[in-house]
């Protein structure tokens, strides 16, 4: 693998002009967003094509010349034709397209330290914690994404992973144990619609079929999206003394969270957690275990952190918990990106 | 006869007032620094001693003294910023920082930032590489700096001021006044540094954004002779400073950070028949507030308050024996907005001797311990042995076992503190050849030191803890040359450095990051009647920044040169003006990843003695 990307970059840099051939197209496989260190050269994005092709360090590879990402990516969040990718500690987001990589524009205006984005209608919306201690100074950026101007909605709460669904922005209220809320957010008015008390601190959430799943460190939660409340009693994942359960997913009905190392799954309308994992994987890391995590197309993708000061690994296991593949990726790999 | 009676009581009396004043010179010696031990208990290691002049010659900040002096390696976030140094390949919380006898690493992150410390405030400044744990405490694995300050009785005045000027509007003061009349002996300097510090790269249209600081230094040594035996001293330092972070990118969030540092120590020095008995009471404190964004009035800060009494007792057993014990309880008060607010006393003993067997072979040895509730303390000792071999080589061997104790943070950090923690220990040993010929000197040194339990923080569940559990081994070897000669009107010095170092993570199997295999420092000067010339060099071999030494990320290595100029004038140089041009080569470095230093760049200074 290494030896691939060291030649791939042997090519680059002989010829950059025959760089655009070479990379081909970036449909068809998952980004694995590299989150690095402060330093900027371990922030970086891995493509794995669906027939397993990867590639290091793509935005680099089709972009020599661009300012680069910045460092600690938070996150991406993509339109139609353009992903958008967070950088916390540089404060700013890089637009490429989302197909080619190529880079369109750099917006670096009404951030203080951006987590999450989504799109709505052409704007899209960008969660940012500021002071890291404080709730009640988060705010929303709002893009427009035409011309990429800025402008700032206080939101007055913890905010975190951000959604849409069916018109409406979700916001998790919820940082490291602070925050006990979802927010429900119009962006055809720009306000607050109403905030869904919780009764613990989440930490991921997913919505599918008009429910909100809403996952802490030790209960799950479902919402009901169309009276805004959450339905029954939470159901306790994991246990206080536990790493807590973290990283949710949904696909196929099924619910997938973590913890540790360890991957719980169980049925959508499970009225019981699960004692006994579906998999678990080896990890070296202190810092990094499960730093990343999806589900997708009877795949479960795990990132592991690492050391977070050199190269490391995801691994791709089947739903049935047989690791396929582990994959060598760049510095500190926390998401995927499906394309 | 009575003419020869006389005579006698003459000559006996001329004896006896030239025993006294031998007596005299002898408590002068004594009482003139305060870290007697440097002296006195560091024959079996290398001690580079760096005089005022070349501390005049060099940039304010210890990191740059340091930097092309002595093979110690700096990182440094910017110029001027955040700067932890490794001594010897190891980590910035093992290099000790001693003023005047006491440790003034933070007690919060257990290092010093180099960067806080202005050197023209001392007369001394003293590298004593490896291990020194038994005598200094905790931090002393790579080796301890020593910031010294002399209190000198003869009667003298002088006062002097030296301004310097320059580029990204850097501007440098230190006012200096050293006096006695016999009894009273003070010597006080104030600095003052500032810059927009707002320099371009080299080769990029970006520059450093952010980067500006100030900072005001005072540090004052009084020194009342009460009689011949008795001797009070009072040393004073207090730093203030302010720093904005630079930023790598332009959209960064600018953030700033202030430190305040206060240090006093009363010293009473007493002479009786073969005993010099000193007591030390200090009162120490430490402040930080750190800004995370610029534009808000909210910080978050720690503080530490320690006070330190101190007994210190030496004794000249016989001509060729000297013991020396010392007792210290140390006392410190943390606060912060992150820590739990906790106390913690330490008490210690050590005792030290020096044995000369003969004119040309001596050994010393020295043991230590401590006694506190919040770490499990080791016992610590060192043995050496210096043996002038022939009249131009002198051979040196050291052992001992030092410590790195947990910090505040590492203790009480809310949350994740880890009250239960042992402190970092080593093994380490040592081997110098030191040669001289003439006015040529090298110092050949081999080292191995072996490290375990060093502090890491890990997830225990939702919270990050440290622990002990990483083992580093590093070795290496350093050389260190003098040369200098008078032809007629000319004369010319020669210095330099190199350090070989292998510093191995042994979980791993590889080298450390930010620790370079090579680094080598040279001076030149050379100086004709009033005129003088200098020019330094400093080699840094490139660093690995990945733990799996994936070289495709190294720094690189880098070759900085500045050259100075001067010239005096009036009879006894009463004025000094000088030109510097600061990395004349305009080499494009950084000594940490993204962080560039300033490329070629200019300083004007004049120094008034008055």
């Amino acid at each position: 693998m290494l030896f691939a990307s060291s030649l791939f970059l042997a090519s680059c840099s002989s010829d950059d002009n025959s760089s655009n051939e070479s990379l081909g197209d970036y449909d068809n496989g998952v980004f694995v967003l590299n989150e690095g260190n402060s330093t900027i050269t371990t922030s970086s994005v891995t493509f794995i094509s669906n027939s397993g092709a990867v590639e290091q360090d793509v935005f680099r590879n089709v972009n020599p010349e661009a300012a680069e990402m910045g460092t600690l990516l938070q996150s991406m969040f993509f339109d139609d034709t353009r992903a958008f990718i967070i950088s916390g500690l540089a404060n700013k987001i890089t637009v490429v397209d989302r197909y080619t990589f190529k880079f369109i524009a750099t917006i670096s205006t009404d951030f203080r330290s951006p987590r999450y984005g989504v799109v709505v209608n052409g704007k899209a919306y960008v969660t940012n914690y500021d002071n890291y201690e404080v709730g009640s100074d988060d705010f929303l950026t709002v893009i427009d994404l035409s011309n990429y101007t800025t402008s700032r909605v206080a939101m007055n709460n913890w905010s975190e992973k951000i959604i849409e669904e069916n018109g409406k922005i979700y916001i998790m209220n919820g940082y490291f144990g602070s925050g006990t809320s979802v927010t429900v957010f119009n962006p055809a008015t720009n306000s607050i619609e109403t905030t869904i008390p919780l009764g613990f601190s989440p930490n991921a959430f997913e919505e599918e079929n008009g429910t909100l799943y809403v996952l802490g460190s030790e209960k799950l939660a479902k919402i009901n999206l169309s009276t805004n409340t959450v339905v029954g009693t939470p159901i306790t994942v994991a246990a206080a003394t536990s790493a807590g359960a973290r990283n949710l997913n949904i696909e196929d009905n099924k619910i997938y969270y973590t913890v540790d190392t360890a991957v719980f799954a169980m049925a959508a309308n499970a009225t019981a957690a699960p004692t006994v994992p579906l998999l678990t994987y080896e990890s070296q890391s202190i810092y990094g275990r499960m730093y990343g995590f999806a589900v997708n197309d009877g795949k479960i993708y795990i990132a592991d952190g690492g050391d977070f000061s050199s190269d490391s690994q995801i691994y791709i296991y089947s739903t049935t918990g047989t690791l396929l593949n582990p994959v060598a990726v760049g510095v500190g790999p926390n998401g995927f990106y499906f394309n | 006869m009575t003419f020869k009676k006389l005579y006698l009581f003459l000559l006996f009396s001329i004896c006896q007032s030239a025993l006294a004043q031998h007596d005299s010179i002898h408590h002068l010696a004594v009482v003139e620094i305060s870290d007697l031990q440097l002296k006195n208990y560091s024959d079996s290691q290398s001690v580079l001693k760096i005089s005022d002049s070349i501390i005049n010659k060099n940039q304010a900040s210890l990191t740059s003294l340091l930097n092309y002096n002595t093979i110690i390696y700096f990182k440094e976030n910017g110029l001027g910023m955040v700067s932890s140094p490794s001594f010897r390949g190891t980590t910035a919380q093992q290099t000790a920082v001693v003023w005047n006898g006491i440790n003034i690493n933070s007690q919060l992150n257990g290092q010093t930032d180099f960067n806080t410390i202005t050197t023209r405030d001392f007369n001394s400044i003293s590298v004593r590489a490896g291990g020194g744990s038994s005598i200094y405490g905790s931090s002393a694995i790579g080796g301890s700096i020593h910031l010294n300050n002399t209190v000198k009785f003869e009667d003298h005045f002088s006062n002097s001021l030296r301004l310097n000027y320059g580029s990204f509007n850097t501007f440098g003061g230190n006012y200096k006044l050293d006096a006695s009349d016999g009894k009273f002996s003070a010597q006080v300097s104030i600095s003052r540094n500032s810059s927009d510090n707002d320099y371009d790269y080299v080769d990029s249209d970006d520059k450093n954004l952010n980067g500006q600081y100030y900072n005001t230094s005072m540090n004052a040594a009084i020194g009342y002779k009460i009689n011949d035996n008795n001797f009070l001293k009072l040393y004073s330092y207090v730093f203030d400073g302010e720093r904005h972070f630079s930023l790598i990118f332009p959209s960064e969030i600018k953030t700033k950070y202030q430190d305040l540092n206060t240090r006093n120590l009363l010293e009473w020095d007493s002479f009786f028949g073969r005993f010099v008995s000193k007591v030390k009471v200090g009162a120490l404190s430490e402040k930080y507030k750190y800004f995370d964004n610029i534009d808000s009035e909210s910080y978050t800060f720690g503080e530490v308050k320690t006070y330190i009494g101190k007994y210190d007792l030496a004794f000249q057993a016989t001509d060729a024996i000297q013991l020396n014990a010392i007792l210290d309880y140390t006392q410190n008060k943390g606060k912060g907005s992150d820590i739990k607010n906790e106390q913690r006393n330490i008490g210690s003993a050590s005792l030290l001797l020096k044995h000369n067997l003969t004119k040309k072979l001596l050994y010393e040895a020295s043991l230590r311990k401590e006694f506190t509730n919040n770490y499990k303390s080791p016992l610590l000792f060192s043995l050496g042995t210096s043996w002038k071999a022939a009249d131009f080589y002198t051979l040196k061997l050291n052992g001992s076992k030092n410590f790195r104790v947990p910090t505040f943070n590492d203790l009480y950090w809310q949350p994740g503190g880890n009250e239960n923690l042992k402190p970092e220990s080593s093994y380490q040993a040592e081997l110098g050849n030191e040669f001289r010929f003439n006015a040529f000197k090298i110092t050949l040194t081999g080292y191995y030191i072996d490290i375990k339990d060093m502090l890491r923080w890990i997830p225990n569940g939702s919270n990050w803890s440290p622990q002990n559990t990483n083992k580093v081994r590093t070795y290496g070897g350093e050389a260190i040359v003098s040369w200098s000669k008078n032809f007629g009107n000319h004369h010319v010095m020669l210095n330099g450095t190199y350090g070989y170092t292998v510093s191995e993570d042994m979980e791993k199997k590889k080298q450390l990051i930010y620790v370079p295999y090579h680094k080598a420092t040279s001076s030149l000067s050379y100086s004709w009647k009033k005129l003088s010339a200098d020019y330094q060099l400093l080699y840094n071999g490139e660093v690995f920044t990945r733990s799996d030494n994936n070289s495709r990320y190294n720094i690189d290595a880098y070759l900085v040169s500045n050259a100075s100029l001067n010239y005096g004038f009036g009879k006894k140089n009463s004025c000094i003006l000088g030109f510097q041009v600061l990395n004349l080569l305009d080499e494009k470095y950084a000594s940490v990843e993204s962080r560039y230093l300033p490329g070629r760049n200019f300083n004007m200074y004049l120094t008034l003695n008055f």
